[in-house]
């Protein structure tokens, strides 16, 4: 018993900025967002009044918003994000030319490591209308500028295509993990049965990494009401709101920035509630489904 | 294998290799691209209509403003600062917590890995975050940036697995010895987790050197900032000109694109020299057993 009162001692820090930095945001969290948030005003002192925060949530026509642009944009980073990891693992376990392969792996993991800053500066050397590459090859061809980064019809294509540009290679990283755990007997078993490339992607090497692809599905819909509102937040402009703005970024530049205390509180919470319940459906399903669940 | 070279499988490498290739120089390209413009005079670009990836005249003059500026080199300090304090204050709490939760025989084991696997599905949100930062008088603190970036759930999570994967005795024998549990912690655990460690404080180093946001948020005196949060307000400015003379104090005409390129550049050196020992960890595989839990 003395023993384990010393591992209690050992994880005494541990639980301390566990509780500090995480718990007390939480429980903080629960209070105020029953409470009515007044600049200035403890929230301990602050009067009740029950689940009108959540109300103001829906009652607003731009949280509404900020809530259908983060699920459409969620929706579209899932719908063309999801398949080119998938594709360049596929690519890369089945690449011959070994030295190319390590040529090119180290390019595309890459640039995971950038920030969205360093990205964001990237995305304007290519589209900006000015200096824009792009647009002074349009003008050079004797086509209009056109405005990348000020028109609500570029601004999700270039947030997603360039976000597709960050992870991709990163992304590639499970799955090919999968991959070579399969057992390369299966694939020369397949090839002396006749059985062409695609054959064999669609017969072994996609049944292998299923549980890759539920376990990153369950993940990905967990975190439907996430955004990615640090990329958005520096790749946005007021021009493009209509379409840009998520409720990250509305938390930040009105929950926080106008002392919006009480709506922001209450749909950052709807963010959490909501993610965890999908995401411990998504596991249910992901566990009957593939057999493994991501606990 | 003694394969016959058919005809699909030859076709098949063909197109994979050119999609690879595709891939590989869209990754490539932009970078050289800024690194290019970055290092070409006004004059030129403006004739050369912005294609430039080799500057027929380099020069550094861009470089050479942003390096001699006394608000960069802060910033850089601020970075490096939290990059070094931050990853290794992380890396005590992780090891503790991966230690403790790695003993099979301690009670409540499971409650607290629960607890600690909560944290990275479920958040109190950004507005509570502040206040507790308020309450705690760590707004516009340089401590702002390190503190809350301790409790690295998954981190942690590497560790331990990392530490529970180690061959069965290692940690048993010095039960027989009589060690404490400290003792093993710092003379068995810490030297034997090592690989583990080393990936994960890696991994700390670049999400710290990349962080802007919590400067957004925490701190509004200026000298506190990160260099990604200056770079962030000088990249995105709509007019990089003004944003020179107020961001850097800056009052000399300034080549703004070459100049906002520098920036980008130097947003990106220090980690195009940490990748290789990246690289060495994640390609290993580290991370991967902790997903396999």
């Amino acid at each position: 018993m003395k023993r384990h009162a010393e591992l209690y001692l050992l994880f005494l820090p541990v639980a301390v900025v566990y509780i500090v930095f995480r718990y007390w945001d939480i429980s903080l969290g629960f209070v105020a967002v029953f409470k009515e948030m007044r600049v200035g005003q403890a929230v301990w002192t602050s009067p009740w009044v029950g689940l009108d925060n959540f109300r103001m949530i829906f009652a607003n026509p731009n949280v509404v918003r900020t809530i259908r642009n983060t699920i459409e944009i969620s929706l579209l980073r899932l719908l063309f994000g999801f398949a080119p990891p998938i594709v360049l693992a596929i690519i890369f376990h089945d690449l011959v030319w070994v030295r190319f392969k390590r040529v090119t792996q180290t390019l595309v993991y890459l640039p995971h490591f950038f920030s969205w800053v360093v990205l964001y500066g990237l995305v304007f050397a290519l589209f900006s209308t000015g200096s824009g590459l792009v647009n002074n090859v349009l003008a050079g061809l004797g086509f209009q500028r056109v405005e990348f980064l000020l028109s609500t019809g570029w601004f999700r294509p270039i947030l997603i295509g360039s976000d597709i540009w960050k992870s991709m290679g990163w992304g590639s990283i499970l799955y090919m993990a999968a991959l070579t755990n399969v057992d390369p007997g299966l694939y020369e078993a397949a090839v002396i049965d006749g059985a062409g490339p695609l054959k064999r992607i669609r017969h072994i090497s996609i049944p292998s990494i299923l549980p890759v692809i539920a376990f990153v599905l369950t993940l990905t819909i967990g975190n439907i009401l996430r955004a990615g509102g640090e990329q958005i937040l520096i790749f946005y402009n007021e021009a493009v709101f209509e379409v840009a703005d998520v409720i990250e970024t509305w938390v930040v530049r009105v929950g926080l920035g106008r002392f919006q205390f009480g709506v922001g509180i209450a749909v950052g919470l709807f963010q959490s509630v909501v993610g965890l319940i999908l995401i411990v459906i998504g596991n249910a399903v992901s566990r009957r489904l593939a057999g493994r669940g991501i606990w | 294998m003694g394969l016959k070279p058919r005809g699909s499988e030859l076709g098949y490498q063909v197109v994979i290799f050119c999609i690879a290739l595709i891939v590989s120089i869209s990754a490539l390209f932009p970078l050289l691209y800024v690194v290019g413009v970055s290092l070409t005079s006004m004059p030129e670009l403006i004739s050369r209509n912005y294609f430039v990836i080799v500057p027929r005249h380099p020069t550094l003059s861009a470089y050479h403003r942003i390096v001699q500026n006394p608000t960069i080199w802060n910033a850089f300090a601020i970075s490096v600062a939290r990059s070094t304090v931050g990853p290794l204050l992380s890396l005590v709490v992780m090891v503790l917590g991966a230690y403790v939760l790695s003993v099979r025989t301690l009670p409540g084991r499971r409650t607290l890995l629960m607890l600690i696997i909560f944290t990275m599905l479920f958040t109190g949100g950004l507005i509570p975050r502040y206040l507790v930062m308020r309450r705690l008088g760590l707004l516009n603190n340089f401590w702002v940036y390190v503190l809350p970036m301790l409790p690295d759930a998954f981190g942690l999570l590497v560790v331990k697995v990392f530490i529970e994967n180690l061959p069965d005795g290692l940690l048993e024998s010095a039960e027989i010895d009589g060690a404490t549990h400290t003792q093993k912690l710092l003379f068995l655990a810490v030297p034997l987790a090592k690989p583990a460690l080393a990936a994960v404080g890696m991994f700390a180093v670049v999400n710290h050197w990349n962080s802007w946001f919590d400067a957004l948020v925490f701190v509004t005196r200026r000298n506190l900032y990160p260099l990604q949060m200056v770079l962030r307000n000088l990249i995105t400015a709509d007019n990089f000109h003004d944003a020179a003379i107020d961001i850097l104090g800056d009052m000399t005409r300034v080549d703004t694109v070459s100049m906002r390129m520098a920036t980008v550049v130097i947003g990106i050196i220090p980690m195009v020299m940490l990748y290789p020992f990246l690289q060495k960890y994640f390609v290993h595989g580290v991370f991967l057993g902790s997903v396999k839990e």
